[in-house]
Order: structure tokens, then sequence, then C-alpha cells
């Protein structure tokens, strides 16, 4: 018996949740879309924000763009969710959720596929995977870069 | 505030754990009838009512803000009450805004409240709630992050990075279950638990165990404020706030100030040297260090931010049995979230209460004899902010 049968949950609480984009981050959603990994730059300052913000939190200027990001980033630390996760979530366990540090230097949670345990090492090079986990919406992922 | 201006002077607290016949609000008004007797006040005396944010709670929290609470204990004088939230940093917060409160002069009582009871609520409910409470709903919660990931994620960056062992993380488990033993109010406190125990539970987020999460339970706690003058007064043994000193990271740890893993204590040693300072005092002044963790790791980061024992190597020193009963660093001696119980906004109310229960030699079992000075600690949101407050039963 699942997950959904043994606690008689709805359909709806089996539904894994999807951002829900604020006016500011929608470009971020709508270039993800287009497998475009992409990043708020302060047009004034130069600074990045990533989670971006209403405006530039280095300089408060409302004058930004999106710049495109390499794709390229490192592993900072990782977990392996094996239990206890949240019900849409259940059926994938084991996953991997880890804090990763792009080439642009700021950092974001995501999940690592295509993995093997024994190989994942913080500090190791990794590349941007673009996962369509609906219509709607696209999920940046990350993989081991391979040699 | 200056060194020993406010003091606490009495506490109530309720046993932690299931309790789902018992309801919040019977929880409120036992703690501070409790707090006032022990505090040997008369409950006309209190000039302000501080209500803590019951997680989930609507109705708790509205009856809060609304008033309830000096109704329903008859504080026939109370001229102030609100509810005060900073998440599991409250117990900080609360106490600022009842600074505030006698410091203007309006009243020199202030009682602080805190309850919670979780066993309310569905397990589908609770996931719901703290599946998006812990991490950013836009940008983390898509991938299937949770609280306990978070928490593994750290601590995983923080063994790679300092060489801590997995048996010196279940070593902070071990040593709470031990204080938790020595508590009549923990829910976690009839038998002790090993390394081997902690290590071979059931995996939830690798590298941690099921005894390494917290877990939520029922419970509640209060206190007595007042100023150094009427505290002279009223109590034989006050416990004084002698200094405190504070700093906000981030919402996401994605943002998080200090972004080497093997030094996460660079963020909080700023912190507690500003309030050993402020306090006049040094870590080799402290009886007791009462660690608000959460997560056994956290604790590992806290220790070594006061410096007991080289950064990095915190594990080695809970591993050897000195943190724990008997030990010559008591830490945590409540057992806290690990194994006193995790009640939302309350674990670090918990954790004062204890301080002061220490101070004022009411501990029980858990008395640390001739215990002085305390330093005590709290934060909220996903590692957001950290507080460290230097307590003392008397004024150096």
């Amino acid at each position: 018996m699942g997950i959904k049968e043994l606690l008689g949950l709805s359909d709806e609480d089996m539904v894994k949740p999807l951002p829900k984009p604020s006016k500011w981050s929608q470009p971020f959603w709508d270039n993800t879309k287009k497998h475009k990994l992409t990043l708020k730059k302060c047009k004034d300052c130069g600074h990045i924000d990533h989670p971006p913000y209403l405006y530039c939190t280095n300089c408060s200027s409302d004058n930004s763009e999106w710049v495109e990001a390499s794709g390229k980033g490192k592993l900072v630390a990782y977990a392996v969710n094996t239990y206890m996760v949240p019900f849409p979530f259940w059926d994938d366990m084991p996953y991997v959720v880890a804090m990763i540090e792009l080439e642009e230097g700021v950092r974001m949670i995501s999940n690592i596929i295509e993995y093997n345990h024994n190989e994942l090492k913080n500090g190791m090079a990794l590349e941007v995977v673009f996962d369509d986990v609906s219509d709607e919406f696209t999920l940046p992922k990350w993989k081991p870069v391979k040699e | 505030m200056s060194k020993g201006e406010f003091a606490i002077i009495g506490t109530g607290e309720v046993p932690c754990g299931q309790y789902p016949e018992r309801t919040e609000f019977e929880i409120a008004y036992e703690v501070a009838r409790m707090a006032i007797k022990d505090a040997g006040i008369d409950k006309n005396d209190i000039g302000a009512v501080l209500c803590a944010q019951h997680i989930m709670g609507n109705d708790y929290n509205t009856e809060a803000v609304f008033g309830r609470f000096p109704e329903a204990i008859g504080a026939k004088n109370c001229k102030i009450t609100c509810m005060t939230s900073s998440g599991g940093a409250s117990s900080f917060s609360i106490r600022k805004t009842a600074e505030g409160i006698l410091h203007s002069g309006e009243t020199d009582t202030v009682l602080v409240i805190h309850a919670q009871r979780f066993s309310q609520f569905t397990t589908n409910e609770m996931a719901k709630y703290f599946a998006i409470a812990g991490s950013d709903i836009e940008w983390d919660i898509p991938y299937g992050i949770t609280y306990n990931a978070l928490a593994a994620m750290i601590t995983q960056g923080y063994m790679n990075a300092t060489g801590t062992t997995i048996e010196e993380i279940a070593a902070v488990c071990v040593a709470c279950r031990k204080w938790a033993c020595l508590q009549p109010n923990a829910a976690f406190g009839k038998k002790e638990l090993t390394v081997e125990k902690v290590l071979s539970g059931q995996m939830v987020a690798w590298p941690l165990t099921v005894y390494m999460c917290n877990v939520l339970a029922d419970g509640g706690s209060a206190f007595v404020m007042t100023t150094r003058k009427k505290a002279k007064k009223v109590c034989k043994k006050p416990v004084y706030l002698l200094s405190d000193a504070s700093d906000y990271s981030h919402r996401g740890i994605t943002s998080a100030k200090v972004r080497d893993m093997g030094h996460l204590a660079s963020f909080l040693k700023p912190i507690a040297d500003k309030a050993f300072e402020r306090a006049g005092l040094g870590v080799k002044d402290m009886d007791i260090f009462e660690m608000y963790g959460s997560y056994p790791v956290i604790q590992l980061i806290l220790l070594d931010s006061l410096g007991l024992a080289k950064p990095g190597e915190s594990g080695k020193l809970v591993a050897s049995g000195e943190t724990s009963p008997g030990g010559k660093y008591p830490t945590t001696t409540n057992g806290e979230a690990l194994s006193f119980g995790h009640t939302g906004t309350g674990v670090g109310f918990g954790m004062l209460v204890e301080s002061v229960r220490q101070l004022q030699g009411k501990a029980g079992k858990a008395q640390v004899d001739g215990a002085r000075f305390i330093i005590e600690n709290t934060g909220g949101g996903a590692f957001m902010d950290n507080h460290f407050t230097i307590l003392g039963n008397e004024i150096p």
C-alpha cells in the first residue's frame, strides 16, 4: 500500500509544490522554461541577487537586467532524504537535496540527479540540467560534470 | 539595558509530551499561576502580560492579541498585553519587549507566557506546515527539502570540513538525553541513549537518523520579569539579565552571511564575545552552557563559537562526557529540543526557564551545584539569527 492509501490522503495532497513567482521573480521562471538559467543583475552597481527581490539589495536600485548564468557550479553540501518527507515526494526517496554555488557566486537549493552516492563530494563540479516538471514550470537541477 | 537592570524572579512549566486532552489555554493559565506563585508576588502586581505565538494556533493567537490572558488569570491591574514572535528566537524578542515596558516605567512587573499543543493537529496538517515553514516556498520547497534535510546538509558540510565523526554527532543526542533523564517535565526522560542506538535508528535525512531529529511536542512555560529594585525587595534569589548580544544572518540558508561550512561558528563568535564583554565576564566564568541547537550539529557549532574546544573539535569535547551531567561544562541541562521536546516557539523559553531554575537552586536532580553564571542562546527561522544572553544570580 502506498503512502496515499495508508494515510487516506487526497489527490491534492500528493501534488508536488510548484514555485509561486512574484512579479520580480517571474522572468527567472519564464527563462528556465526556455532552458536558460538567468540571474537578476543590478545595472547600477553590478550586484547579483538570488533569490531576486523587488529592488537591488545592495544599492536599492530598480535598474536591473536578467543575465544568463554559465550553468556551472560546485557542490557546497548535501543531504539524502530517506524518510519523513512531504507526501508528494514519498515515492522519490531516496533523493538528494543540495546547496549549489554557481560560478557567478550566488547559491541555490536544488536536487542532484544522475548521481552515484559514492562519487558525491563537496566542492565537485556540477552543471545545470532542466527538468520540465509541468507545462508551466521547469526547475533547474544539477548533475556532476563527467570528466 | 544596563548590566543587571532587569531580573527574572519566578518560573512555571508543565510536562512536555503528547497531551491531547490538555488544551493550550489550560497550559497557558496553569504556567502563569505557577510562575506567579514561584515569584512570590500578588497577581495584581502584574502590569503587562506578554504571550508567545502558538505555532499553527489561529484561535490561541487571536485570543492572545484580543486580550484573553490578563482576564483569564485575573491580572486586575494589567495595563499592556501583546504577542511577540520571532519563531524559535521568541524567548529573546519577547524578553526585549518586556525590558522596554519595564524601562518605560509603566509597570515594574511583566508576566511572559508560552503554550503549545501540537497533538491537536493531524500528521498531514503538520507535514504541510513544516514543509513550508523552514524553507523558501518559491526557491527550496519545489525540490522536496525538509527542515531535517536542511540540518542534515549543515551536518554533512560541517563533518566534511572539520573531520567531526558521526559518532561525535550522536554523542550530542546521548548527552542531551542524560540531562533529560534528570528532568521531570522532559518528553523523553525515561531511558538513556547510547551512540550505537542513535546510529542504528531509522535514517531520515542522511547523515541524520531519527534520534538526531527533534520531535514536536505539547508544552509550555512562563516567567515573571521585573526591575532590579523590585527583584531585590520581593525575591530571595533573583536571576539578573547581565548582558546579551545579537545578530541576524538570513531567511534562506543560501543567503547566509558566513559561507564556509567549516566555520559557521564565525557568525556566532563575535556575538558571544560581545555578550561576554558587556557582562564583564569570560567563558571561564560560566558554570552552565544552555545551548539551543535543535539539531546536534548546531550545538557543536555553538560550542565552537564559545571556545571551550578548538574550532571544529567540540564533537570530541561532547564525546568525552564533559558536557554531560557531572562533566566540567554542563551543557543544555534540560535536554533541549532533542530530548526535552520541541514545543514550537517554546524551546528557547524552556532553556531560559531552566537557566533561572539552575541559578535559583531549584533545578532538582539536574542542579549544577553552586551555579552562578550561565550563557544561554536562542535563534529562530532556518538558523536565521542568534542571541546570546548571560544570566547570573549576582551582579559582578
